[in-house]
């Protein structure tokens, strides 16, 4: 799979010098000595596995949550599915970073995550009560942005917005298509879960090898890409007007919601660096992860441990983003210098993981960076 | 094969040190640079940088349309950060690209990667700045400027009128001159000759193995640093150049060339960028850098001269015709700013710091700005400048 980073600034191997006389023949992957199987096991059992499955759990809250609703539409029932949404989206931080087996080959991420949602489209489909929800056309339709649009965004008020599903002439339209989201989401997540219990988490352990097509290179290609779009770009850069002439404040996850984007960008640091350190999802039993390979290797970089130096960078990012407005729309209107500082600290760890990490681990990023010329 | 090579490259960066990078030293070397910048692969040239062209003619139609007092604000802008199809230009070619000049404003790989706070901030001076001619110059044009007041000034003995601000500062200059710096310079040197740049993912790989890029007929590398090459000679004949041929670096590598104290630059810069792609194609990478080293000193060295040229000649005006000294100044105010994009070879740094240039440039905006700002104070900056180089102000003066 290719994917296209439109970035900034290109993204490069920062290299000081660049004699490369021949050498011996040492760090030659996957002989290196580290259990890279290992490594693999902890990710599927106990970090990849049981993101998958508490995301299933609650989205099949959402789903009874959703069901319960529309069955009767009140204000209680609205807010007890919005909690559901809640709950489920912070767990979906820690899972848009997996983007192999299924996930990869159905465009899961595009179908749960895309924002800002098009409000066009879905207002077209609700109209027409005639869509594929997994036509990539309805990819910004679907998901979690659709929901909380459904649930948040369709007026200003919770009495305006209950009136969509009560009062209004096409409210069976709008309870329909709030449902199907909701399904939609739930039946994407089970085939997920159910495809890594059903062999692929066997085959994904037993692929140790470093090529392009082995799970390690394949997941920390994923991760850096998620670094690097999913977190920083799109939660910080892209509303800060770091790729366009100005700031885009409404281009903000949980633009709706509004207060809730902070709330989501610190799951997604937790997500982040508790993947880099092998942690587990439900204990804080902590097992090889990229942390361990790198020291391993005993990776240096300027005198001090690289796990060391991208773990910091981790905290400084969360120390930042914990000095923002839980409304990062309305952090970009006030002050957006403290949204591009934040991204900038990103930024930071950007080339760490990127350049040096990727070099101690001998691994080819899979993704390239057009920088417009 | 691919991984193999590259697993050598990490090995030499991880268990070696460099050990190169104290002075712009020369090698000995077999590389032997083509007569002119002229490169091929089966036949075809292999020399491409049309996005570095399309950037300078549309700062050439930029420069043109800020002394355009027809002009609004928002066409000007549109002119800076183009979108795609936009009728923002005369030449149809431009309005048809999707480059823009704005996104490659202090956006360097070195520089600004990890800083897009500052790059930000320098992208909306430049806004402000076209903002400001439109506002302040365009409003006021057939007023006479004064001291606090804008409008035009023309120079002694009926010569060319001068649209100033307040403090005597045409924003024109400061936006062509201060481009000069922010996008030609940041670009070549802290971008494109960057090894961050040139060595990026499997470039080194690539091109040790002829990899061109899809559809192309070029390596990632040379293609990098073409680009690099583009951005003085976009808009010149690349195989005989023949200088003055813009409204930025070339224009001003040209009149550097004609003061005899530094006579010869331009060759010394051409002949750098061959021997440096010509390394690239025979795989010397030691060699190409020393060959970016060389460029950074001496396009820094442009803005340098041209920055105390300007501050001397201002200074001489002063007394007896201020429309032709604020001329001068204007653009030695441009220069000065774009001293922050330049690059000390062999460093990490700008000849002068962003601080460094911010104190300097308030100070000549200080109370009425060029109005009365001080011999001695030209004086002054003329000497920290030139220190920091390898020229004299004398040198530089004429």
């Amino acid at each position: 799979m290719k994917r296209i980073l439109i970035t900034f600034f290109s993204v490069c191997l920062l290299l000081s010098c660049s004699s490369d006389d021949g050498g011996t023949d040492i760090n030659n992957n996957p002989t290196d000595g580290f259990d890279r199987q290992a490594m693999l096991t902890n990710w599927a059992d106990n970090i990849i596995i049981p993101v998958y499955s508490d995301l299933n759990a609650k989205l099949g809250n959402i789903v009874n949550a959703k069901t319960n609703f529309i069955d009767h539409p009140t204000q209680a029932k609205l807010d007890n599915l919005r909690m559901a949404w809640q709950e489920a989206y912070k767990v979906w931080q820690h899972a848009e970073m997996f983007n192999v087996g299924l996930a990869e080959s159905t465009n899961y991420i595009f179908q749960m995550n895309v924002y800002p949602t098009n409000v066009n489209d879905i207002e077209s489909n609700i109209q027409s009560q005639n869509y594929d929800l997994g036509s990539v056309n309805n990819n910004d339709a679907v998901g979690f942005p659709a929901v909380e649009y459904m649930l948040y965004g369709l007026a200003e008020t919770d009495s305006e917005i209950l009136s969509f599903y009560t009062s209004s002439t096409n409210a069976d339209n709008y309870k329909t298509y709030l449902s199907d989201l909701a399904d939609r989401m739930k039946t994407l997540t089970q085939s997920l879960l159910d495809d890594w219990n059903n062999g692929f988490r066997d085959s994904f352990v037993a692929n140790t090898e470093n090529s392009a097509t082995g799970s390690i290179n394949l997941m920390v290609n994923d991760y850096i890409f998620y670094y690097e779009k999913g977190f920083r770009a799109n939660k910080f850069g892209i509303p800060a007007g770091n790729f366009s002439p100005n700031p885009l404040p409404d281009r903000v996850e949980a633009f709706y919601k509004t207060d809730f984007s902070k709330t989501l960008a610190l799951e997604g640091i937790d997500a982040i660096q508790n993947f880099f350190n092998g942690r587990a999802y439900n204990s804080s039993a902590d097992a090889e992860g990229l942390k361990d390979y790198l020291d391993f290797l005993n990776t240096i970089k300027e005198g001090e441990d690289l796990s060391s130096l991208i773990n910091n960078q981790f905290d400084e990012a969360r120390q930042k983003i914990n000095t923002l407005n839980e409304s990062f729309a309305h952090q970009v209107e006030t002050s957006n210098v403290a949204m591009t500082e934040t991204f900038d600290v990103i930024q930071l760890a950007v080339v760490l993981l990127k350049v040096d990490m990727l070099q101690a681990l001998d691994i080819s990023v899979d993704f390239v960076d057009a920088d417009g010329d | 094969m691919r991984r193999s090579i590259l697993s050598l490259s990490i090995l030499a960066l991880i268990f070696t040190s460099c050990s190169d990078d104290d002075s712009v030293t020369t090698v000995s070397s077999d590389v032997e640079a083509p007569a002119s910048y002229t490169f091929e692969r089966e036949g075809q040239s292999t020399v491409s940088f049309s996005g570095q062209t399309t950037r300078i003619l549309m700062g050439d139609e930029l420069n043109t349309s800020l002394l355009d007092n027809t002009q609004t604000e928002t066409e000007l802008l549109s002119m800076f950060a183009h979108q795609q199809g936009d009728s923002d230009f005369l030449n149809n070619e431009l309005n048809a690209s999707d480059k823009n000049i704005r996104s490659k404003t202090a956006a360097s790989r070195d520089f600004f990667f990890t800083n897009s706070t500052a790059s930000n901030a320098i992208k909306t001076q430049f806004e402000t700045w076209i903002s400001e001619q439109v506002n302040e110059i365009f409003t006021a044009w057939d007023d006479t400027a004064a001291e606090g007041v804008a409008g035009q000034i023309q120079e002694a003995g009926g010569g060319s009128i001068r649209y100033v601000n307040a403090k005597g500062l045409e924003y024109n200059q400061a936006i062509i001159k201060g481009l000069i710096g922010a996008l030609m310079t940041d670009q070549m040197l802290n971008n494109y000759l960057s090894p961050a740049v040139l060595d990026q993912a499997d470039n080194i790989a690539n091109n040790d193995n002829d990899i061109t890029e899809e559809g192309k007929n070029y390596t990632t590398m040379e293609h990098k640093w073409d680009e690099a090459f583009g951005y003085l000679y976009g808009t010149d004949n690349p195989t005989n150049p023949q200088l003055n041929q813009d409204s930025f670096l070339n224009k001003y590598l040209s009149r550097v060339e004609n003061d005899e104290d530094f006579a010869g630059i331009a060759q010394e810069i051409y002949d750098a960028f061959k021997l440096g792609r010509a390394a690239i194609v025979a795989k010397e990478y030691e060699l190409r850098d020393q060959q970016a080293e060389l460029i950074k000193e001496k396009v820094s060295e442009i803005i340098g001269i041209r920055s105390v040229y300007y501050l001397q000649q201002g200074k001489n005006f002063l007394a007896n015709d201020k429309g032709a000294a604020f001329h001068d100044l204007s653009e030695g105010f441009g220069f000065i700013y774009s001293l922050k994009f330049t690059r000390q070879p062999n460093s990490d740094s700008p000849y002068f710091t962003a601080n460094e240039v911010d104190t300097m440039l308030t100070s000549l905006l200080e109370g009425n700005g060029f109005w009365d700002v001080s011999e001695q104070t030209l004086d002054d900056f003329s000497d920290q400048i030139a220190a920091r180089f390898n020229f004299t102000v004398e040198q530089a003066a004429d």
